[in-house]
């Protein structure tokens, strides 16, 4: 039994004569931060932190704690149970998730989960090393157990590894970005990650100001992955949709995205950071969301299954999220033809070439609007070629005109990696191609590239 | 040696600074040249309902050890869960390994200090804790109540409570005890009718507003009173027109004007960001060491003030996470930058001040330099009396979007509601509206800051910095402000 699951158990034990989940969270996690081609944050962490649901007569309270002896567990156990008896009943709670299979996964690396510190600081000195400019950014390797238990007999746990370089490469006036994720660390290579990012950097001296004004573009994976997981948090999610809040309420079925764009949420696809349960326990299934451009469907999860009359997909939010409803965390795109963002580029002929976004905000939910500003290597395109570099451009796109019309996307998604490390370690990540697109409204400029 | 402990209210002080002491000793005795351990037992509450149920009802408890350290000019931060001797040496000696491993040339110096020892408490009138759930969930669903309109589809209100002890411990002969306690809440209503949807919150959008106090503080909220127009105000916007857009005068709310400060003055005077630590994720600034003194970041009108000691703030203490104690500063002094933000690595290294600034989300993360309460100081006058100084103009209410490039100088805010000023009153509702600009041009334009019976202070608790990532709860105090000549909308 893994510790996550025992640790889960034994929680579900201390509220004996409950209805009751327990959810267990245990992390080992490294991260080299490095600044001006310097380790400068160096943050090692060991955690198991204990969620108890408890319900009684369809009322639910939730108690966390990382204090996981007996005594710790017992307190754990009694505050649940406060909180329970002081919310009103539920109608619409759906009950705990059954006692349910879950599908097998990949995402465990033994070579992964055993990196050390040493080993960490070793793969963020690779990165640093092969730049010839100063370096900023982070290599992190963790094992992450995540585990459920409960009193409908569901006894669930997975162990996740996973491992990030991240390299901007950076002087007064110039800036280039690279990145690689994968949960198995044989699969990166720092090195190359440094390289990549001084040579896009290099390429970014002497940026030119560009006119505001609707341009056509190529996206690179890291951009149209963080557009799409914005669009998507507010777009795709049940809750929103019942709420007739979201872009996709009124919508299902319709003919919106060019047809060459098909978007899923796949847990289960190895090539990203796999998962097997959702937070609720329930199996994770693949969701098709947008088919050959017609809006299919949204992920849901238990209680808004219930409302709706829907089986849940699998996508039950963590508790702090669940505000928000259930999320899309594996986002994956359909591959294009194109080999590469030349390619794309050719296919744009004049425009813009996006390699990173920064500080996304959205604009109108309802309207799929978004804010937001490009960084460490905006390049004008001219004749079907990546020309001139740009300042950092502040754009306001509306998702759905931007991906009505997608001249073309590259054959080999990227594992772009989603995760900021707040609280919790929770992997998760979105496998997205490149991607031109016939609309990208530019509506200011910023800063110059560089720090 | 296990920490003697009950439970939060009970916890021993002396106890578990033995334990950092342990820690310290530990790690001095594995190389480093500084060490600072500091144990954090936090309790967090949050009711939040929905549409007439509960939708969050959870009381999260989280406890452990960070261990920072100095090895040959190198950090390195570890921390353990484990309340005990053997997590205390963990955290140490695991700290040490990583800084001993850190690749780099590493020349860091930290300011001379005076070492801080000593207590604090959060003044509280009534514990949040005391009162009873399930009155927390009643006061919630009246809010709500209060929100009801055909066309509000969603309401929600949240009431939250916080207590953190932070003990503190640095081989400096720092030693200092805390206990933190904060509470807060907000309501929201969102409507929607034909395809249109509109939000309006209060007292802030994004998460409502805290403070350091007691229930007192969510009461002084007056959630039922507002909860009606906060429904109505929501449904009117969906009739509401479009802003256009346009070049013209804009009067903030003191709500916007706490986000405009957070954005567009406070990250960009951390100094870490300015020596470029930050560029991989939060971003730089437009700043450099040198504009000390010299840079005209606004108008005369701008004073900004970095003040941890302020009543009610969320960045309030005694003593930072370095033990440096709490210290009120000038950040902008009429519109001449005079501070910044630091920690005593970045203060020996411009070779101004001691530090000050620096604080860690929790246990399980390292100190950064973070905002403490960053107050724009009131100047005269009413809110009145700025719309009135307007011939045509617009009247700006409650952040909706917010987005701030990497350097801190492009920026586009949304806010929930507009109002037109024509003639000095306000004339129509206005929906969707957007005004951008680059920093120091738009403080540049700063001709009026009201006085201080407008200023407000509101407290924040998503301000996300470092990797890891990392939380801080912050304060800004603002008062209602008219700027000249700003972009509103989209250039056309």
């Amino acid at each position: 039994m893994s510790k996550a699951l025992e640790l889960a158990e034994r929680a579900l034990r201390a509220a004996e004569g409950d209805e009751a989940l327990a959810l267990a969270n245990s992390e080992r996690s490294g991260l080299a931060r490095f600044a001006g081609s310097e380790v400068h944050q160096p943050t090692l962490i060991e955690n198991d932190v204990v969620e108890l649901q408890i319900v009684r007569d369809g009322r639910v309270g939730v108690a966390v704690a990382n204090r996981t002896d007996d005594e710790g567990l017992k307190a754990l156990a009694a505050r649940a149970a406060e909180a329970a008896d002081s919310a009103p009943a539920d109608p619409d709670f759906p009950g705990l998730a059954p006692k349910a299979e879950p599908p097998a996964v990949e995402g465990y690396d033994e070579e992964t989960a055993a990196l050390s510190p040493e080993d960490q600081a070793r793969l963020a000195a690779a990165a640093i090393e092969a730049s010839s400019l100063d370096l900023y950014g982070f290599f992190t390797s963790a094992l992450t157990e995540l585990a459920l238990a409960s009193t409908t007999g569901l006894a669930v746990s997975q162990a996740m590894t996973d491992a990030c370089v991240f390299a901007l490469a950076a002087v007064d006036d110039a800036s280039g970005h690279a990145e690689q994720t994968s949960w198995r660390v044989g699969e990166i290579d720092p090195a190359e990650a440094g390289r990549a990012a001084d040579a896009k950097a290099e390429r970014t001296r002497g940026a030119i100001e560009l006119e505001p004004g609707s341009y056509r573009a190529v996206l690179e994976p890291y951009a149209f992955a963080e557009l799409l997981l914005y669009f998507a948090y507010d777009a795709f999610g049940a809750l929103g949709l019942l709420e007739e809040r979201s872009y996709a309420a009124g919508r299902i079925g319709e003919k919106i995205f060019d047809e060459r764009f098909s978007l899923a949420d796949d847990g289960l696809d190895q090539r990203g950071l796999p998962k097997a349960f959702d937070f609720e326990g329930s199996p994770k299934t693949r969701v098709e969301l947008v088919e050959n451009g017609v809006l299919r469907d949204v992920v849901w999860d238990r209680a808004t299954g219930k409302r709706a009359g829907r089986e849940t997909t699998g996508h039950g939010p963590p508790s702090s999220l669940r505000r928000w409803g259930p999320l899309p965390f594996n986002l994956s795109v359909a591959p294009g033809e194109a080999e590469t963002t030349e390619e794309l580029a050719e296919l744009v002929g004049d425009g813009i070439y996006i390699s990173r976004l920064h500080y996304l905000s959205i604009v109108n939910p309802r309207d799929g609007v978004i804010t937001g500003m490009t960084r460490d290597g905006t390049f004008r395109i001219r004749g079907g070629r990546v020309a001139d570099p740009l300042v950092n451009l502040r754009f306001t796109v509306s998702m759905p005109e931007l991906l009505a019309e997608l001249p073309g996307l590259t054959r080999e998604p990227v594992l772009v990696n989603e995760a900021s490390y707040y609280d919790e370690r929770y992997p998760n990540g979105a496998l997205v191609p490149a991607a031109a697109t016939a609309k990208f409204d530019v509506t200011g400029t910023g800063s110059t590239p560089g720090i | 040696m296990p920490a003697e402990r009950a439970d939060f209210a009970t916890l021993v002080f002396a106890s578990v600074r033995e334990l950092c002491e342990e820690a310290v000793s530990a790690a001095l005795a594995a190389g480093a040249s500084y060490v600072d351990a500091r144990v954090v037992l936090r309790r967090a509450q949050t009711v939040a309902t929905r549409n007439g149920r509960v939708d969050r009802l959870d009381d999260i408890e989280s406890e452990g050890i960070g261990v920072r350290a100095l090895v040959d000019g190198a950090w390195g931060f570890a921390c353990d869960r484990r309340l005990g001797k053997d997590g205390a040496q963990a955290a140490a000696a695991k700290a040490c390994a990583f800084a001993k491993a850190a690749p780099g040339g590493h020349r860091r110096a930290l300011a001379p200090l005076e070492p801080g020892q000593g207590e604090y408490r959060t003044p509280v009138e009534r514990d949040p804790f005391e009162i009873p759930l399930a009155d927390k969930v009643a006061h919630c669903l009246r809010a709500e109540e209060g929100m009801a309109h055909d066309d509000v589809k969603v309401t929600s209100a949240f009431v939250r409570a916080q207590r953190e002890k932070r003990v503190f411990v640095s081989s400096d002969g720092a030693a200092t005890d805390q206990e933190l306690v904060e509470c807060g809440g907000g309501i929201d209503a969102l409507a929607s009718h034909r395809g249109i949807t509109q939000i309006r919150s209060h007292p802030s959008a994004h998460g409502g507003s805290s403070s350091q106090a007691g229930w007192e503080y969510v009461e002084s909220l007056a959630f039922e009173r507002e909860a009606p127009r906060v429904g109505e105000q929501a449904a009117a916007l969906l009739r509401a027109d479009p802003c256009p857009s346009m070049v013209t005068t804009i009067v903030v709310d003191a709500e916007q004007m706490e986000l405009q400060t957070h954005e567009s003055v406070g990250h960009p005077t951390e100094l870490d960001r300015v020596y470029g630590t930050e560029a991989a994720y939060a971003g730089t600034s437009f700043l450099k060491p040198g504009d000390l003194g010299s840079l005209r970041y606004g108008s005369e009108h701008m004073n900004v003030t970095a003040d941890p000691t302020t009543p009610g703030g969320l960045g309030t203490f005694a003593f930072d996470d370095e033990g440096v104690p709490a210290e009120r500063f000038p950040v902008v002094a009429e519109g001449v930058l005079r501070g910044f933000l630091t920690s005593r690595e970045t203060a020996a290294r411009i070779g101004s001040g001691a530090g000050g600034s620096m604080r860690a989300d929790g246990w399980s993360r390292m100190p950064l330099v973070r905002m403490t309460n960053l107050h724009l100081e009131p100047g005269e006058g009413s809110l009145e009396e700025l719309i009135a100084g307007v011939d045509e103009g617009l009247f700006l209410q409650t952040n909706k979007s917010w987005s701030i490039d990497d350097k801190r100088l492009n920026f586009q805010f949304g806010t929930q509601a507009a109002w037109e000023i024509v003639d000095g009153e306000l004339g129509r509702l206005l929906r969707d509206a957007t005004y951008t600009g680059q920093t120091p041009v738009f403080w540049g334009s700063l001709d009026a800051v009201a006085g201080p019976d407008e200023w407000r202070l509101h407290g924040l608790t998503n301000c996300g910095k470092g990797q890891p990532g990392q939380h801080a709860h912050v304060s800004h105090g603002t008062s209602p402000a008219r700027f000249r000549n700003v972009q509103v909308g989209f250039k056309s």
